[in-house]
């Protein structure tokens, strides 16, 4: 059978859509639930939202449950369905100095300004598969799982400490005064700064830590790494304009998890008197992801346009754009082809005919 | 972040966002303001014939790569009265075709038709049907890759300049070494044409056979890249001439004693079908079968 | 001077300056050549070049001579537009009469001035050449900017070039990476001379070729410059080829010009004391 069987394209496509669907609805195992990936596979739903550039964890979660999965499918359904809503408000911007904090880790210091909250992680946890791991949860005692809601001492962002001194580079400029927005405006370098922040924010994980982990370690790698000052992890608000009071309300809440950097400059052409500054947020719980992030971010500031890096980021590391254009290559390709073997034949006879008359073209 | 909501909009909220219209479709696949941004996109693009236009490519239904960009377009164009035709390497039923046409009908409710004198958008991979198109087709051209000179600079600002000051020199440089090499330019499908004596164009891989098509036609041809976030136009009757030197003649792929087995046609672009010496069919399915019915 | 007909100077140079970093007028006052340094002590800047005006003629050949430091590289690198200029004027005959200042073009203008106005010989032939592209490919470049369009023509083209510049026409084909320095060198003379530019400007044409090489190539550059009725710039810190090919020199110490004077007289009476040093020491 032909991949293109006459007639039979539309009858061929929703037997594969009906196959697809049908194995995966009829397994016996317990259906899945939303919730169920909601609240027990949580960092599969916040790395998927983040990718999607799309806070809505329900969503997400329908979405993975669809794609079985893939993450890149379920990113793909999420976007996607996003194309087809319009847009109600943009958010008024919010300081993530609110950030109600459910994980902070300072390495730069033994004691910051403020608590370290190890948090819900499991960097510290040892890497031993459960085998025997029982699927049937104890009785918990709800105290356990409830936050505490004692006042959390003030916070001192490493970054703040480093500012009063007047270690920091200032990297605030007024070239780029409202957020690049990469959902309407392809981003092209040069680029300004929120446009490489925004790409990053939404980038695919894998991507982002591999652009990351080639350049520090490989032999024209551009990177340098960086001291981090705050990782942290936390809730913060969504503020809209109310559309006929005209005042600030509060509509929902985000997770986000945000890291600032800070690396030593020691080039000719650089102010070796300071550090340069780096950050990183993206949706949900994904600290490798924002910490790449703010170490891609200095180092773009630092290259400058000398290299591509800033090409890199922007155009190598969305997931959706890398799939795709991969997986295209599964698509009819025959016309290419028979035109490939054209000129395959074409240069023959020119060869063949140099060596009938000895002459160079 | 931008706030969108999740739910059909009904009542303040519809008439707040003006999506509460009165024909609409099964479901949405692009919402229309976005619509009306990649229709202000393409109008940049027949100003600047060839020139590559940036857009704010949305996320489809279909992956990158795999039409997304030409779906775009053709969403943006469509209305309800319109009959779309929709081929993948110049066949109607190619499984990628059939998805991208049942999506365009389902959203926009226009008709559908594999008969080039009946449709008024036409939407293409890899090939410009045989049948005459005239002024009231629009093609609309699916691009993998929209950049002519990818394979000599990879730095887009480098690009970039090199457009927008017409200093394509490094382009005539491969042209000359490749004849140099291997006798003939190899440039296979896709071939370099320059618009209206300014830019140089990607036409995405369709075959040398269908570059001539391209010249002072009678139609508007749309070029979209999903993918890299581009449009680009040709005008009707612009000139379009593929990169070659006055001295080396363009050549389209020959049809040297080779016959569509099933309408015995010489005269239209020829694969192999199946993969076997002898067996030549027509790429163009809906044009040969429309010769056979004869 | 009346009767003597002066003609108009191919390549007008006025106070032409390179700082790196910031200056002000006491910066170039505390540096040069009386001051025995180009950088500024107080504030670490480098006064590259300053206030260099010498004019070319039609057919002239202008030699720039000094250490390596001097400034020479970086006054041929501004008049070629590879470095930008912090200062000054030049005009060039052929480019809107010679009645505008070239530094004034915005990047791209002063791009298109090297198609066919003005080309540069690099010291190095990989500057100046792609490596990857044939020898004919390389001559192919400027002619297809400059717009030819006739494959055949622009083959004629290049052989009749490569013989002039004693490059073998069978190697026309080879890749530039395969060749030795002193063919690379030629090529790179060929690719310059392609679209008979007004100006050509050769920065150290000879140093790091062999001996023997180098003097092949620099024969061939002084019958190159008798033959066509081209203005050229030569740098070098070598006295022997700045004899060989200039009829007027400048040397410049520390960034600015000491002596401005034909090459014989410099060679037999230098003015300068530094002049004096550097013909001394040439000699022994």
């Amino acid at each position: 059978m032909g991949y293109a069987a006459a007639r039979g394209g539309l009858n061929a496509i929703n037997n594969a859509d009906h196959l697809l669907r049908t194995l995966r609805d009829c397994d016996p195992s317990e259906p899945l639930g939303a919730d169920q990936l909601t609240g027990r596979l949580r960092l599969l739903v916040d790395r998927t939202m983040g990718e999607a550039g799309l806070w809505a964890p329900e969503l997400a979660a329908l979405a993975i449950r669809q794609a079985e999965g893939d993450i890149t499918e379920a990113v793909h359904l999420l976007r996607s369905y996003k194309s087809t809503l319009p847009r109600l408000a943009t958010a008024i911007p919010v300081h993530s100095n609110e950030l109600s904090l459910l994980r902070r880790v300072v390495p730069a210091f033994r004691e910051p300004g403020g608590p370290q909250i190890l948090g819900r992680s499991s960097d510290y946890s040892a890497r031993m598969l459960n085998v025997h791991e029982s699927s049937v949860v104890p009785e918990i005692d709800p105290k356990e799982t409830t936050p505490s809601t004692a006042p959390r001492p003030p916070v001192t962002r490493l970054m703040d400490t480093l500012r009063d001194m007047d270690l920091l580079v200032d990297r605030r400029n007024d070239s780029d005064p409202e957020p690049f927005d990469i959902t309407r405006k392809p981003a092209r370098p040069p680029a300004p700064r929120s446009a490489r922040l925004s790409t990053m924010a939404r980038a695919e994980t894998g991507a982002l830590i591999n652009l990351w982990y080639r350049n520090i370690l490989g032999p024209d790698g551009y990177l340098h790494e960086v001291t981090l000052g705050e990782v942290r992890h936390g809730e913060l608000p969504i503020r809209v304009t109310h559309p006929h009071t005209g005042s600030a309300i509060k509509i929902g809440n985000f997770r986000i998890s945000e890291v600032e950097a800070i690396e030593d400059l020691n080039g000719i052409d650089e102010d070796r008197t300071k550090f340069d500054v780096g950050i990183g947020i993206c949706f949900g719980h994904n600290e490798r992801k924002a910490i790449a992030m703010a170490n891609l971010d200095i180092a773009c500031h630092r290259d400058n346009g000398k290299t591509s890096l800033e090409q890199s980021i922007l155009m190598t590391t969305d997931g959706l754009d890398s799939a795709g254009f991969l997986e295209h290559l599964k698509l009819p390709h025959y016309v290419t082809f028979r035109s490939m073997m054209e000129r395959k034949m074409a240069m023959r006879r020119v060869s063949e005919e140099q060596v009938e008359t000895k002459e160079p073209a | 972040m931008t706030v969108v909501s999740h739910r059909e909009p009904t009542g303040v909220i519809a008439a707040l966002s003006g999506s509460a219209l009165h024909d609409e479709p099964a479901f949405t696949v692009l919402d229309e303001e976005s619509k009306r941004e990649i229709r202000r996109a393409l109008l940049h693009a027949v100003c600047a014939p060839g020139y590559q236009v940036p857009f704010g490519s949305r996320e489809m239904p279909v992956a990158r790569g795999w039409g997304s960009g030409g779906l775009q377009i053709t969403l943006a164009i469509i209305g309800s009265s319109d009959t779309v035709k929709v081929i993948d390497q110049g066949d109607d039923e190619g499984v990628n075709a059939v998805n991208l046409r049942r999506l365009v009908t389902a959203s926009t409710g226009c008709e559908e038709t594999t008969e080039v004198n009946e449709a008024t958008v036409v939407q293409t991979r890899h090939r410009i049907p045989e049948d005459e198109l005239t002024s009231q087709h629009t093609l609309v051209l699916q691009v993998p890759v929209p950049e002519p000179l990818r394979g000599i600079e990879r730095d887009m600002r480098e690009l970039s300049r090199m457009h927008a000051e017409s200093d394509y020199s490094r382009m005539w440089v491969s042209l000359y070494e490749d004849k140099v090499r291997n006798g003939v330019i190899t440039q296979t499908t896709g071939y370099p044409c320059l618009v209206n004596e300014r830019y140089v164009i990607a036409t995405t891989p369709i075959p040398r056979w269908d570059i001539p098509r391209l010249h002072n036609a009678e139609f508007l041809s749309l070029f979209g890249a999903g993918r890299e976030k581009r449009v680009y136009a040709i005008p009707p009757h612009t000139v379009v001439e593929p990169l070659t030197f006055e001295d080396i003649p363009f050549e389209i792929e020959q049809n040297e004693n080779t016959y569509c087995r099933l309408c015995g046609s010489n005269s239209s672009f020829l694969v192999q079908s199946p993969a076997q010496d002898d067996n030549w069919s027509c790429s163009d399915t809906a044009w040969c079968r429309a010769r056979r019915t004869k | 001077m009346t009767g003597i007909f002066v003609p108009e100077p191919v390549v007008q140079v006025r106070n032409l300056g390179k700082v790196y970093g910031p200056f002000s007028d006491e910066t170039i006052s505390r540096t040069g050549s009386s001051f025995g340094s180009a950088r500024d002590a107080v504030i670490g800047s480098i006064v590259a070049a300053w206030d260099i005006s010498f004019d070319v003629q039609p057919g002239e050949a202008l030699g720039i001579v000094g250490e390596s430091g001097s400034g020479k590289s970086t006054v041929l690198r501004c008049i070629a537009g590879d470095v930008e200029a912090t200062t000054g004027d030049i005009r060039l005959a052929n480019v809107d009469e010679g009645k505008v200042n070239i530094l004034d073009f915005d990047a791209s203008r002063r791009r298109r001035l090297r198609i066919d106005q003005l080309s540069v010989v690099y010291q190095d032939p990989a500057e100046g050449l792609s490596l990857g592209i044939t020898a004919g490919g390389n001559i192919a470049d400027p002619l297809t900017a400059a717009g030819w369009r006739n494959y055949s023509a622009i083959r004629t083209r290049a052989k009749e070039l490569l013989n002039r510049t004693e490059v073998p026409i069978d190697r026309i084909d080879d890749l530039v990476r395969t060749f030795s320095g002193g063919m690379r060198q030629r090529v790179q003379i060929a690719r310059a001379l392609a679209n008979n530019p007004g100006v050509i400007l050769l920065d150290e044409p000879t140093t790091g070729l062999d001996a023997s090489v180098a003097s092949g190539v620099l024969d061939l550059i002084r019958s190159l410059l008798e033959e066509l009725n081209i203005a050229a710039i030569v740098v070098s810190h070598d006295f022997r080829v700045i004899e060989m090919l200039t009829e007027r020199c400048l040397v410049m110490h520390h960034g600015r010009i000491v002596e401005n004077t034909l090459t014989d007289q410099l060679l037999e009476d230098p003015q300068h004391p530094y002049s004096q040093e550097l013909i001394a020491a040439a000699r022994t």
